[in-house]
């Protein structure tokens, strides 16, 4: 039955079939080929539609369409300019300089955005042109911003923690969301240590003077009401004020006065196009959700995690040996699978195991959800380069040559936070997140 | 010929128009609800207790209607490695093939969708006490948009891969286009970062 589901997934995934139906199709698949034994006297596809409901029938969920609105209204607000603008005059001066820009207007941005393409597309985008324009080469600026949109989801809000914390009850949003702070800002770092390396060695980009402290106040407070974004979510439900998915809702209503009343720059006419792109975007998110749902449930039946719980086992191995293996298993699906089916695939499978063998259920997240997110700036399935290439009319292939260093730098972070828990696990025990 | 196809047309733009007023306002209404709640909550002291259930109902809406946009926009993503390598006329043939099994999978998803809504008229849901098929009936009227989407989208797809197509509406590529050209006429050589201030 497993060999079914896994063999057809594969060769819809092969001839192209979006992700979204080729969890469905080769669950189906499944169903008519192998349901009688697992649905004994009943039609089997129906199954279909019922774990399609149920699959994204949760109000935790609902964090999803709000933080993909917020942000859509923050960014049609050019807000995006401002965070630019104060980025460039913090750490211009640095050596490689519009990268250190690039780095940490993603940083910034990820604080608006939980999702790596709606970074690459914005910020991201623009931080490459801007880049080019100050001399340097065009593939290099595309990776860096590339690499960079990977922050977006570890530095919360994220919308894959959301989706996380609904496959795995182990886990709760804020406690993923507070765990993924430092993780994020060690991959900001990371990759700003590399543009110093990578921009001194190959002589890339011009020198920008230093800016006045005073500069640097003006831009701070043009940029402030996006910066004051996370802080409201994490604020409010940090506090106890509220749930993830009302703190959303609470953002995109922040998000809208801001644009309208502050920074004057959304009109109630543009108000209608973007709430339907928001749906959009929402409906392309869940409707992968709704799909795997049905795939995670056959595994589930497949009794998938408890065979590989078992084989793990008797590897026989430490803790330390065992996280390598998984990572590497997590790595090697994210070169070919999308963020989001990966962890409604994975989580169901590995989380069970990751706990029997004493790994914090937080603390496996965040490696689960990095090492997934790097996989979004890989070949050949990396939706992210996919992005840049298509924006900086850049070839794939010349693309995926340029991460290659960028990356290293990544996998340097997901080592350190596979191997020192307290990395993710420091600031939500501070808050009392944790068992 | 010509009437029909324009006739096909209007349809079509009647029908995305509609598809894309029910996806945009029930995102307004979603937000409105849960955001009220928290003020009712907090300010005077009480919350209206269908707000959850109606905007999870909102929530599943958009996603199973909204599919069918995404599709046609190619904001679902696939992996088009195998199609790029094959010569012309064998991807084609394989785009025809994917054309089939996505309608297969909307097939199945409408019919057993009608089925398992019907299976749970007579049930009530927890807090509106609405039949439970009313909202089950989210999963096979998606399917049905989808299917409409596809049939509509056909010519493209066959033609150039619209799941390939950039993920950047309208309005962003123009702006990029004119930044584009902004940097072509004179390739500067100084750092430039001044004219990003507003």
């Amino acid at each position: 039955m497993i060999a079914i589901l896994l063999v057809s997934f594969l060769i819809c995934l092969a001839i192209g079939l979006p992700i979204a139906l080729v969890m469905g199709v080769s669950s189906i698949a499944t169903l008519l080929l192998a349901g009688g034994q697992i649905l004994p006297g009943v039609d089997p596809l129906m199954i279909v539609p019922r774990r399609m409901f149920s699959g994204i029938d949760s109000f935790p969920l609902m964090a999803v369409p709000f933080f993909i609105l917020a942000a859509d209204l923050m960014t049609a607000g050019r807000i995006t300019a401002a965070l630019l603008n104060f980025s460039n005059t913090l750490v211009g001066h640095i050596r490689g300089g519009l990268g250190q820009v690039n780095v940490l207007v993603s940083m910034f941005f990820a604080g608006i955005s939980g999702s790596a393409l709606a970074d690459a597309a914005g910020p991201g985008a623009i931080a490459m042109r801007m880049m080019r324009r100050g001399g340097y080469p065009a593939e290099y600026a595309a990776a860096l911003s590339a690499a960079t949109a990977t922050i977006g989801p570890i530095i919360p809000p994220s919308i894959i923690m959301v989706i996380y914390a609904i496959s795995d009850d182990s886990v709760t949003v804020a406690g993923l969301f507070l765990a993924g702070v430092v993780p994020g800002i060690l991959l900001g770092l990371a990759l700003g240590i590399a543009n110093y390396i990578l921009a001194s060695r190959r002589r890339m980009g011009d020198r920008i003077p230093r800016h006045s402290w005073r500069d640097r106040a003006v831009s701070f407070w043009k940029a402030l009401p996006a910066i004051m974004m996370p802080l409201i979510i994490l604020g409010g439900i940090l506090s106890g004020f509220f749930t993830p998915t009302e703190a959303a809702a609470v953002s995109v209503v922040y998000a809208l006065l801001v644009g309208l009343f502050v920074t004057r720059t959304l009109t109630l006419a543009s108000l209608p196009g973007i709430f339907v792109r928001s749906g959009i975007t929402t409906a392309a998110v869940l409707l992968i959700v709704a799909t795997a749902s049905i795939f995670a449930w056959l595994l589930t039946v497949g009794q998938v995690p408890q065979t590989f719980a078992a084989l793990i086992s008797d590897l026989d191995l430490p803790q330390g040996a065992i996280l390598l293996l998984m990572a590497l298993l997590i790595l090697a699906c994210g070169l070919f699978i999308d963020t989001l089916p990966a962890v409604i695939i994975l989580v169901p499978v590995l989380a069970p195991v990751a706990a029997q063998f004493g790994v914090d259920p937080l603390h496996f997240a965040i490696m689960l959800v990095l090492n997934l997110t790097i996989g979004m700036a890989t070949p050949p399935v990396g939706p992210v380069l996919f992005v840049m290439s298509t924006v900086g009319r850049i070839r794939l292939e010349v693309l995926s040559r340029a991460v290659v260093p960028l990356l290293l730098a990544e996998l340097v972070v997901l080592l350190l936070v596979i191997y020192a828990p307290a990395l993710s696990l420091t600031v939500p025990n501070l808050f009392g997140y944790t068992r | 010929m010509s009437t029909s196809r324009s006739a096909i047309e209007h349809f079509g733009n009647a029908f995305v128009w509609t598809n894309r007023f029910l996806i945009g306002l029930f995102m307004v209404i979603m937000a409105g609800l849960v955001f009220t709640n928290v003020v009712l909550r907090y300010v005077f002291g009480f919350s209206i207790g269908w707000a959850e259930e109606v905007s999870r109902y909102l929530m599943i809406s958009v996603a199973f209607l909204g599919a069918g946009l995404a599709l046609r926009q190619g904001s679902l993503i696939a992996v088009d490695l195998l199609q790029d390598a094959l010569p012309a006329k064998a991807a084609r043939a394989l785009r025809m093939v994917i054309v089939v099994i996505a309608f297969a999978f909307l097939a199945v998803v409408i019919y057993y969708g009608f089925a398992y809504a019907l299976q749970f008229w007579n049930n009530r849901t927890p807090v509106l006490r609405i039949s439970q098929g009313i909202p089950y009936l989210a999963v096979p009227i998606g399917g049905i948009f989808m299917a409409v989407h596809l049939l509509l989208g056909l010519r493209e797809f066959m033609q150039r891969d619209w799941l390939a197509v950039e993920q950047l509406d309208e309005e962003d590529a123009d702006e990029f286009l004119s930044e584009e050209l902004r940097e072509h006429p004179e390739p500067t050589d100084g750092p430039e970062t001044r004219d990003l201030r507003p």
